[in-house]
């Protein structure tokens, strides 16, 4: 026992949705320290610079440590009555005039399982809307929808052990080693020792070089791969018939979608060599065990859903499902992004996506809380602001994301939120969002409550305070319940595990959760009443009427941007390392100094042709919007691409990003967006000496 | 197959080693130099073990079971030999390990007193240059872990064994210091290191550590 | 050694592509010096991370130190040292103007000790640029800018029709391919009982049944040892040079017997004359067929590629040179895995050294009954052994096993120079135990040397004659064993640098302190090289107490009471112990 600090607590990461076992080591009252849980089922003794070292951000001056109120162009310290008396006149007052649908709410795919239910139930039972939603929607919904439709369940159907088990991975649209470092180092020991490793993603990600096939399509053009894939499949005999005819329907309309899908055809599309696209193919369908692992790569496009579809088909046809080594594992990319939409922080699904059409599992609900729901569904967070913009939405509760800077379109949102009458924010820090706030109520960060996350792999896993939330701050679960009463709610919990308790009740997937048999391990939903848990889906059965999995066959479509005369490049955003998604937190932290600002990764091809070298300025320019930033040369990404992360507020690179969407679920398309790329240097200045500055 | 570990038997699989054995067992057998996320090395020679039927002790954590075998960790022999070499670090070491090290726990559970051998020490030599992580190049004592979590765990190969006998160290990229090599920053060194040679400035930091201020200049 | 970089390595293996090892040495070729671009660019080319790459540049001695256009190296091997030459390597650091380790302001020279350079026949010797120069007048000609190449003396056998010291004639591989299968030639090897010459005697045949024995998709490979570092041996380096087709010969055979198709020898960069005679014996077997793809319509494939050490005695280790060998660090790996299952590339490897090798031909040609007719009722097969300058007739003599010491002194090496009396022998290299004079009639082979705290080891038989100062010797022993360790393992790593400092003082050394060191030294150490540095010591503790000035440690100074053979304390006086080295040399 070391006699270094004063107290230890094992919790889970709050960052990525890795979901790290964590030691948080108190000293003095704060966190001085964290090292891995050598026991964490998903790291296994191991973790990243943000779980290990970003935790600065909990004890930085800039913390919220009160409510604050608007007065004339600024705001000032509040009581916490105060402030709720605020909320609840307002509120109160747009429901009379305007009902209670003027309302939203938007909860943090950050927050726990725990917070994101008690949101969802303020809006709905204290405010009387389905308006509700979470930043999963501009991330992996599009996964949600497309799993549910061709296999019944929205999740990941084995866990990150059968990256080990496979002999062949594919990785679409997805960089685990700058977005899941643990898995992306898991991913990479494997490689190194005899996994067969296909890259799909337009740049050259680090994975790439310990793969064996990398293939670099054009963004948006990933349907085209996997049909294209399908079609090799199919043509040289490598679907699993028996596999297919007993647990899978719709086979025979995909087989003939996928004819026209040609190697030679998907080379025009894709641009990726007909050669590799066979041997690609090839690999993954001589497997004995294959893993198809994917991110915002695929989920961030006009048709992301689809695409999802797709690659349920590959794995249906070939039969890599449902066993150890053979699974889909969609990288979520938030800690929590998997927990929020389970927990009903949607506008269309109560708790495990159950519609809110259902009359059967919404009367549960408004018997359960006392108070009667509509069955039509509310609005998704592009809608709110369309909304807002049109006059129709008057008010937003938004705890735990910084729209402004995360979501696209950026001008678009800040008018957005300048059209509201009333707006309050509830997080750890002032963000680009706050500053159109009416009331900011101070919460706390991961660090500082109880509850639980769920990660990538299903596993709901226990977050257990190591500090309390700074000067008066309270937990996000406590001003939740806080708010609800004062609107005429009491929600009545005690504690985060009542919250739990609840759920359980309330779901028949989740029946066996409860805080206390998470434990250390976690558990894996679905949990049976008896706590056994499920770390392998579909063993049995698809989750879906009658059983069986369904082929989607779906044409390849473009995105909705394209590259032109007046925006020749397509911009791909992603994320980098040592920050997280907004920076609100690795910004306030030393990896600030590990990566103090970002960089354009452009092609040297396009570098000569525009006339840019490293380390210059250059301005970016889109349909929508225009960005200023250093250019990094380099050949990771293809000639026509170029690259950078959204982890900082001074270069906004949402602004770029226009209104194209997934045409299922509203995903926007962050990763085309038509640029044109302009050195910053007047005619005639001299160029400055090239420093590398590499990612 | 079966393996006796100071008379406690023990089922164990084919390869299973004698340290794995005998923590199977719930026998103590100090390591140095052994992590259990990462392929034995062999180098500390702490996890002497005395085999019955061969005279001379065996280093536990590489030399795997076979059927039969009656293993004691509390071989005088091999108890002696590993006293010494703790000894032996402690001698080469210009300050003695803090509390909470790994080293000072072994040298601690093996009740090792003064060096009997002493001599020439390690040069002080300190890398602050990156924001997380301290380097302090004398207490390393080439146990070979960081370099081994760095290419294992991580995969990012960003550290490396320096130098040659007793000259032998451990540095990051070219020399350079973590922050100019392939490192990601994710800590796999500093947790394994069993003497704080590589640790967080914020650890070192922080007040009322009495050990702290008997170190190194 | 990292199961991850040998994986690395084996992804990217090219035929014809460098090791890391090799482009550095050809830096320091160019430019003198190996800088961060030459790491950055052999990182680059062979494919492993710049770290790893910035390790290897600072554990070999060639990448180490500044090389001018014109490198002079001291030998400061055993016997050079053993010669009674005085400083010299202090004397020519004089006249190059430069101390060792250092290079001249212009760039031009530079100067360096080496151990060994293996012209311990006509010690001390010199090496500048690819010129070996010993004996007479050696020094003063190197100093002078006009060294002359030293001859070898010729080798001698004692039998008619010598197994070793002969050149290959191929005749044991042509009839090997033509008339047995692989599993019949690794039957007469194992029934030839062939032990392995290198210092461990390791039954040959069993090493190769074991590679044998090992599936692999990806093939197998034969790796010589041709990393003679152990001062006082220069037989290696005689059939590298007189006889290299019979070595490869002998690696064909050993392919042909494992089921390996590749041979690779690592050879020692310190002996400048061997890698161009093997690589031109290479090429000559090629031309001749006797390498390549389907030998002789066998169906055989074999080919050898050479490669150059980078100055480290250590990765004379089987598992530090296949290290070397991959252009990583010398350092020793535990075992298991051993290379027989995981090895170059992480493909099955049998590693043999030179000599065991020569003896192949021999068996296959005429059986193992034959082989063991050599030397009845003891080891069969014989022995290289060879002598150091202090002898009348210096040089390479095949014997018998069972042959005894002082018959290979006195009636093959004629006696000592000047007639001077030995007062012992360092036999099998520097990890050797020292045989005193009373004990010379000690027959040659594996068990009897054994019993007296000595070995065969590699056969070299370095005799001391009386103006060696044992005190001295203790010194000089364990300042190479502690520059030359790996620094892997702990005891080895600190033991040997303590003991060293123990012997470099001019105190009395504690007996008891000592004797637990060594006990540390020998049953911690991981492999070989910590393991047997204290046979010597132990020698000389035993057969030269008051020479070494041990003390009990309680009270003043209690040297113990000379024992037969011993030196008289006033001789000791006379001779004094030499200055102490630099600490952490």
């Amino acid at each position: 026992m070391s006699t270094r600090f004063d107290q230890s607590t094992t919790t889970t990461c709050g960052y990525c949705g890795v979901g790290c076992r964590l030691e948080a080591h108190r000293v003095d009252g704060s966190v001085r320290s964290i090292s891995p849980a050598m026991d964490g089922p998903a790291n296994k003794g191991h973790t990243c610079v943000k779980g290990r070292f970003a935790h600065q951000f909990a004890r930085s001056r800039d913390r919220l440590t009160a409510p604050l109120v608007r007065e004339n162009d600024g705001f000032r310290l509040a009581s916490w009555d105060e402030a709720i008396g605020r909320i609840t006149e307002a509120f109160n007052k747009i429901k009379a005039e305007h009902g209670p649908d003027a309302i939203a709410g938007l909860a943090s795919s950050r927050g726990t399982n725990e917070d994101c239910y008690a949101m969802q139930r303020l809006m709905r039972a204290a405010v009387g809307t389905h308006n509700i939603d979470n930043c999963s929607r501009v991330c992996h919904s599009p996964t949600s929808f497309a799993m549910r439709s061709s296999l019944g369940l929205s999740g990941a159907t084995g866990s990150f052990d059968d990256f080990e088990a496979a002999d062949v991975a594919l990785l679409v649209g997805v960089n685990p080693t700058q977005g899941h470092p643990v898995v992306g180092a898991r991913i990479k020991q494997a490689a190194i020792n005899g996994l067969k490793l296909i890259t799909a993603d337009p740049r050259r990600i680090e994975l790439s070089d310990y793969g064996e096939l990398h293939l670099p399509m054009r963004p948006g053009t990933n349907a085209a791969l996997l049909n294209g894939l399908a079609h090799v499949v199919i043509r040289d005999g490598m679907v699993d018939s028996a596999f297919v005819d007993a647990r899978t329907e719709g086979f025979d309309a995909t087989a003939e979608l996928v004819e026209a899908y040609t190697p030679d055809a998907v080379e025009g599309i894709t641009g990726i060599p007909a050669a590799d696209i066979e041997r690609a193919a090839h690999l993954y369908g001589e497997a004995e065990n294959a893993c198809i692992s994917w991110g915002l790569g695929v989920t961030e496009h006009l048709y992301g859903s689809e695409v999802v579809q797709l690659i349920c088909n590959l794995a249906l046809m070939t039969g890599n499902i449902a066993r150890p080594g053979a699974a889909l594992l969609p990288l979520r990319g938030q800690n929590n992004v998997q927990g929020s939409s389970d927990h009903a922080a949607l506008p269309d699904t109560w708790t495990d996506y159950r519609p809110v059409t259902d009359d059967a599992v919404t009367s549960s609900f408004e018997e359960r809380w006392g108070v009667k729901l509509k069955r039509e569904r509310g609005m998704t967070i592009p809608e709110m602001f369309d909304a807002a913009v049109e006059g129709s939405l008057k008010a937003m509760y938004i705890f735990g994301e910084d729209v402004a800077q995360t979501d696209p379109d950026t001008a678009h949102v800040e008018k957005a939120l300048d059209s509201l009458d009333f707006l309050v924010c509830q997080d750890i820090f002032d963000t680009e969002t706050s500053k159109h706030a009416d009331v900011i109520l101070p919460a706390s960060s991961f660090l500082e409550k109880t509850g639980t996350f769920t990660n990538a792999e299903r596993r709901l896993q226990m977050v257990t305070p190591a500090a309390d939330p700074p000067g008066s701050a309270k937990t996000d679960l406590e001003i939740i319940c806080m708010v609800s009463k004062a609107l005429g709610h009491d929600m009545g919990y005690e504690s985060s595990a009542d919250v739990m308790d609840e759920v359980a009740e309330m779901t028949p997937r989740y029946a066996g959760i409860s805080h206390d048999r998470i434990g250390r391990t976690g558990l894996q939903w679905p949990v049976a009443k008896d706590g056994t848990d499920t770390p392998i889906l579909y063993t049995e059965r698809f989750e879906r009427e009658g059983g069986l999995a369904r082929f989607a066959a779906l044409p390849y479509k473009p995105p909705g941007d394209a590259a032109d005369d007046e925006f020749p490049l397509i911009l791909v955003t992603g994320r980098r390392l040592e920050h997280y998604n907004a920076g609100t937190m690795t910004r306030r932290t030393e990896n600030l100094s590990l990566l103090p600002s970002d960089t354009l990764e452009v092609n040297p091809v396009d570098a000569e042709r525009i006339g840019v070298k490293a380390g210059e300025e250059v301005t970016v320019r889109s349909r929508v919007g225009e960005i200023r930033l250093p250019a990094d040369v380099t050949e990771r990404i293809e000639p026509g691409h170029v690259f950078t992360a959204f982890h900082f507020p001074e270069v906004r690179t949402n602004l770029l990003v226009g209104q194209s969407a997934d045409v299922n679920t509203s995903c926007p398309e962050y990763k085309v967006v038509a640029v044109s790329v302009e050195s910053v240097r007047s005619p005639g200045e001299r160029p400055q000496p090239a420093e590398l500055v590499t990612a | 197959m079966k393996v006796t570990v100071d008379a406690v038997e023990v089922e164990v699989e084919e390869g299973t080693t004698m340290l794995e054995a005998a923590r199977a067992a719930g026998r103590y057998v100090p390591t140095l130099c052994f992590d259990e996320r990462m392929a034995p090395f062999g180098a500390c020679r702490v996890c002497m073990v005395g085999v019955e039927g061969n005279d001379a002790p065996l280093a536990s954590c590489t030399t795997p079971c076979s059927d039969g075998q009656q293993i004691h960790t509390d071989d005088e022999t091999a108890r002696r030999i590993a006293t010494a070499t703790v000894e032996l670090v402690l001698s080469e070491l210009p300050a003695e390990p803090e509390e909470h090290t790994e080293l000072a726990e072994v040298a601690r559970a093996l009740e090792v007193g003064e060096p009997r051998w002493q001599g020439v020490q390690h040069e002080p030599k300190h890398d602050a240059r990156h924001p997380y992580l301290a380097f302090q190049h004398e207490l390393c004592i080439s146990c070979g872990r960081c370099v081994r979590a760095c290419d294992e765990v991580q995969g990012a190969f960003a550290l490396t064994a320096t130098g040659r006998g007793f000259h032998s160290n451990v540095t990051a990229g070219l020399d350079s210091g973590f922050t100019d090599s392939t490192c990601v920053t994710c800590g796999a060194c500093a947790d394994t290191c069993p003497t704080d040679a590589i640790t967080e400035h914020l650890l070192l930091d922080l007040v009322g550590d009495p050990a702290k201020d008997g170190g190194p200049q | 050694m990292s199961h991850n970089l040998i994986e690395m390595l084996r992804a990217r293996e090219r035929d014809g592509e460098p090791t890391a090892m090799s482009i550095l040495k050809d830096a320091v070729r160019d430019h003198g010096e190996v800088t961060d671009d030459d790491r950055r660019r052999a990182a680059e080319r062979s494919g492993l991370p710049e770290a790893t790459v910035y390790g290897i540049s600072s554990f070999y001695d060639d990448l180490t130190e500044p090389r001018g256009h014109r490198h002079v190296a001291a030998c400061n091997g055993t016997a050079c040292w053993a010669a009674n030459a005085g400083d010299y390597v202090g004397d020519l650091g004089e006249r190059l103007g430069l101390k060792p380790g250092e290079r001249s302001e212009d760039g031009e020279v530079s100067y360096g000790t080496v151990y060994c350079l293996g012209f311990c026949h006509s010690g001390p010797a010199f090496r500048d640029g690819e010129v070996v120069d010993a004996g007479e007048g050696a020094l003063a000609r190197v100093a002078g800018g006009a060294a002359v190449q030293a001859e070898e003396p010729e080798g001698r056998s004692v039998l008619d029709e010598p197994v070793l010291l002969r050149p290959g004639d191929w005749s044991g591989l042509t009839h090997a391919l033509e008339s047995m299968s692989p599993e019949e030639l690794l039957e007469e090897v194992k029934e030839a009982n062939l032990r392995g010459r290198g210092g461990a005697g390791f039954p040959a045949g069993k090493k190769w049944e074991f590679a044998r024995n090992t599936d692999s998709p990806d093939g197998k490979a034969i790796v010589v040892n041709g990393d003679e570092g152990d001062p006082g041996s220069y037989i290696d380096k005689h059939l590298m040079e007189r006889n290299p087709d019979l070595l490869i010969e002998g690696m064909a055979l050993a392919g042909y017997a494992v089921g390996a198709e590749r041979g690779l020898v690592l050879v020692r960069s310190e002996y400048p004359l061997s890698m161009p005679a093997l690589r031109a014996a290479v090429e000559r077997a090629r031309e001749a067929g006797h390498l390549g793809e389907d030998i002789h319509g066998s169906g055989f494939d074999f080919d050898i590629d050479i490669e150059e050490g980078a100055g480290s005695y250590v990765v004379g280790e089987e598992t530090a040179l296949l290290g070397s060998l991959m252009g990583l660090r010398g350092t020793v790996s535990a075992r298991p895995p051993f290379p027989a299952q995981r090895g170059w590339h992480g493909k099955p490897t049998v590693v043999n050294n030179v000599e065991t090798l020569c003896n192949v031909p021999f068996i296959a040609s005429n059986g193992a009954e034959a082989y063991s007719a050599l030397s009845p009722g003891v080891t069969p097969g014989t022995k290289l052994v060879c002598l150091n300058e202090r002898f009348r007739n210096p040089g390479l003599h095949e014997v018998r096993f069972g042959t005894t010491v002082r018959e290979i002194c006195e009636d093959l090496g004629g006696g000592l120079v000047d007639d001077r009396e030995i007062s012992a022998v360092q036999i099998g290299g520097p990890l050797g135990g020292i045989l005193p004079a009373k004990l010379l009639d000690t027959p040659l082979d594996f068990d009897e040397l054994a019993d007296v705290g000595c070995m065969v080891g590699h056969g070299s038989i370095l005799a001391f004659d009386d103006q060696t100062d044992m005190r001295a010797l203790a010194t000089h022993l364990l300042e190479f064993g502690a520059e030359e360790s790996c620094g892997k393992c702990f005891p080895c790593r600190i033991g040997l640098q303590r003991a060293h400092e123990m012997s470099a003082r001019p105190e009395l050394i504690d007996r008891g302190r000592l004797e637990e060191l060594l006990e540390t030294l020998e049953l911690g150490s991981l492999c070989a090289h910590g393991g047997g540095m204290p046979a010597p010591i132990r020698s000389l503790i035993e057969h030269f107490p008051s020479e070494l000035g041990l003390t009990n440690g309680d009270g003043p100074d209690q040297p113990d009471l000379g024992a037969e053979g011993d030196r008289r304390p006033e001789e000791k006086a006379q001779a004094g112990p030499q200055q102490p080295a630099e600490d952490g040399a």
